[in-house]
């Protein structure tokens, strides 16, 4: 199975030769393989060499973090790298932001009011988790609709607190 | 004399006390919230009752409740650990009231340092150096501040009266922008500590944070315990602490200085228990009065380490009316102990809060190693509360072991569940100006990045990149697995639901 393996701008090509070996861009490596169970822990000898890692899977890129850095890798087949280039990198149309709550945590201010323009860096909530307050501004200008939420509401993770529209 | 204490407070640092009494023969009571029915100092104390819901001020904020649990299950001692009501001077009068000993100072002396203005005046006056600011006044207008503002000089700092810990100060560059920063910094002062009060404060650059350890009994006896140096913060908490402080180095006569002046502070309030006094030092090695914490401080562990006294206890001694077991000469340092702050955020984006259950836990063990937590496999951590929940202590024989030892406890440490900020930790201990001891408190916000090197080759990258194709890989063949049903004897849903749990 071939991969097509990128880490930024970097690209590994990657064959899954058998259970123990694998090609690194036309480099055979011995290798041993495991995971523990239940836990994002994988553990990889490599040529005798032992390496750790945490890999989680957030929106579609495997997040690796070994030694204290983290990698942000994509793997993709031979396939899927040409539907995604043929697709190419659609430029975010402006249309509609909703901003979703990064974390639980209290509304602790609402500075905006509801069909009020804002401006790209504008506060527009206050959310306080964890005994911080987190400012959560407004990526672009617009206008702010659907603003669903109140100081001393309490939200969830990933909660749309409102949305910014062009009109 | 009291045989049980109840410990207000929750987290780690309710964990360290009810060790503390555990050791000395003492019972006692935890408190909780309704979230922390699980929590592991519930778990730890003899006895345990529930004080109300999560939020702080319905439940470890509820002093009145408190002190009504001692009275029920007769505790003789409340010890109120760091943040929540330890710096509240009512708290302890209104304990004073109910005959229950606080462990701590007497009121008087909370309050004379809780407000940071009157502390600055106070100790002043008994010819402690202070940083230059708006002088004795609590209740400064907005218009007050911006007026006083030019005379301070920018940049400066605006800091809640009632403040610690970072909440409620902001730190201006200009005019300007200054009355943005006093709402911000009002509300958050209200919010953390009920009173929106704000003053200023020159803004010394290129200063150090060194504190200074503190004991004192109720016989006159006031002694210093070295210091600790806490120059890694950021956003103005502190993140790494260590004892001794590098900057202060082989200076004895500084150390000895800054250890009477720190005493002639906490004498000028008649100060009893243990407490600390906060200093900037200059690069001129000029130090100056910030404030002093009247109560157990979060980075306590290294002075422990280094000087070999058992701050809580001791602290629980001189409750009990005790004299202290030591005098100055008896306090000696041995090596060199470092302190990283383990929370519960996401250094790689923005160090945004992480909750959630923790799965499992792996502590680093062995030779020179600490660990003081209130958390365990199974717990939630919430978003109530502060993110810390687990401190990482090493001591070695030198500063460089120290940093050696901190370093591969790190790696080891594993924490599944929540993201954590070892990763920041372990970029930290690995670079040179932390183990060449240059850095002040502007350090890890000015000139810290957890981006690697650009011009430096990663070894790493390539490895990071087999991982992936290799969980990618098995993740694609489980998910072929799972469409090719009826083909293996073990249940396809077992298949589906081991793929989903390695969604998250």
């Amino acid at each position: 199975m071939k991969y097509i393996t990128s880490i930024g701008e970097r690209e590994y090509h990657l064959e899954i030769v058998g259970e123990n070996q694998i090609l690194v861009d036309g480099q055979l490596l011995d290798l041993n393989f495991d995971h523990i169970e239940d836990q994002p822990v994988y553990s990889l000898l490599v040529e005798g060499h032992s390496h750790e890692a945490y890999v989680y899977l957030v929106e579609g890129v495997w997040q690796v973090l070994m030694h204290g850095r983290l990698y942000p890798v994509l793997v993709e087949d031979e396939e899927e790298k040409r539907l995604r280039n043929s697709i190419g990198n659609p430029a975010h149309h402006s249309g509609e932001f909703h901003l979703k709550a990064p974390m639980p945590g209290m509304i602790v201010a609402v500075p905006v009011a509801e069909r009020q323009e804002v401006q790209k860096g504008e506060v527009l909530l206050i959310l306080e988790s964890m005994k911080m307050q987190n400012e959560l501004k407004s990526p672009r200008q617009g206008w702010v609709t659907h603003l669903r939420v109140k100081p001393g509401d309490s939200v969830e993770q990933h909660q749309t607190l409102l949305s910014v529209v062009d009109e | 004399m009291f045989t049980k204490v109840l410990v207000a407070n929750r987290g780690e640092i309710a964990v360290r006390i009810i060790r503390a009494c555990r050791e000395l023969g003492l019972q006692t009571v935890a408190v909780f919230s309704e979230v922390d029915r699980r929590s592991l100092h519930v778990r730890y104390a003899d006895e345990a009752y529930l004080l109300g819901p999560a939020p702080s001020r319905e439940s470890y904020l509820r002093g009145d409740k408190i002190i009504d649990i001692a009275r029920q299950c007769k505790a003789g001692a409340i010890h109120p650990g760091y943040g929540f009501l330890a710096e509240r001077a009512d708290f302890a009068q209104a304990c004073q009231e109910a005959g229950i000993v606080f462990i701590g100072p007497r009121p008087a002396a909370i309050a004379a340092m809780g407000d940071k203005a009157v502390a600055r005046q106070t100790v002043a006056l008994a010819g402690v150096p202070i940083v230059p600011g708006t002088e004795s006044v609590s209740s400064l207008r907005d218009e007050d501040l911006l007026a006083i503002a030019p005379q301070v000089g920018f940049p400066l700092l605006i800091k809640a009266v009632a403040g610690g810990g970072g909440k409620g100060m902001r730190e201006v560059a200009s005019l300007e922008e200054m009355p943005g920063l006093i709402r911000a910094a009002r509300r958050e002062a209200e919010s953390s500590f009920g009173d929106g009060n704000v003053y200023l404060e020159k803004l010394i650059e290129g200063a150090r944070h060194i504190e200074i350890q503190l004991l004192a009994d109720q016989h006159g006896n006031t002694i210093f315990l070295g210091e600790r140096e806490c120059s890694i913060q950021r956003r103005h908490q502190k993140l790494v602490e260590e004892c001794p402080s590098p900057f202060v180095g082989d200076d004895e006569d500084l150390r000895s200085r800054m250890g009477q002046v720190a005493v002639k502070a906490a004498q000028a309030v008649d100060y009893v228990n243990a407490g600390t006094v906060e200093f900037l030092v200059d690069k001129e090695k000029n130090f100056y009065f910030l404030e002093m914490n009247t109560r157990l401080q979060v980075e306590h562990p290294v002075t422990e380490l280094v000087t070999g006294v058992d701050i809580v206890k001791e602290q629980i001694r001189i409750a009990r009316g005790r004299q202290l077991r030591y005098d100055q000469s008896d306090i000696h340092r041995n090596g060199w102990a470092i302190e990283c702050r383990i929370n519960a955020e996401d250094p790689f984006n923005n160090f945004m809060p992480s909750t959630g259950i923790i799965t499992h836990i792996l502590p680093p063990t062995g030779p020179g190693v600490r660990i003081d937590t209130g958390v365990y496999p199974g717990f939630a951590v919430s978003p109530y509360y502060d993110s810390l929940f687990t401190k990482l202590i090493v001591w070695g024989e030198t500063r460089a072991e120290a940093i050696l030892r901190m370093r591969r406890a790190l790696e080891e440490y594993k924490i599944i569940g929540v993201r954590t900020n070892i990763p920041f930790h372990q970029k930290l201990v690995d670079s040179h100006r932390f183990m060449g001891g240059q850095f002040d408190t502007r350090f890890v916000e000015d000139r810290f990045s957890l981006e690697g090197n650009d011009d430096e080759k990663d070894p790493n990258e390539n490895i990071a990149a087999i991982i992936a194709t290799l969980v990618a890989h098995r993740e694609n063949q489980r998910a072929t697995n799972i469409v090719q049903r009826g083909k293996r004897d073990t249940s396809n849903w077992k298949w589906i639901s081991r793929w989903e749990r390695m969604q998250h």
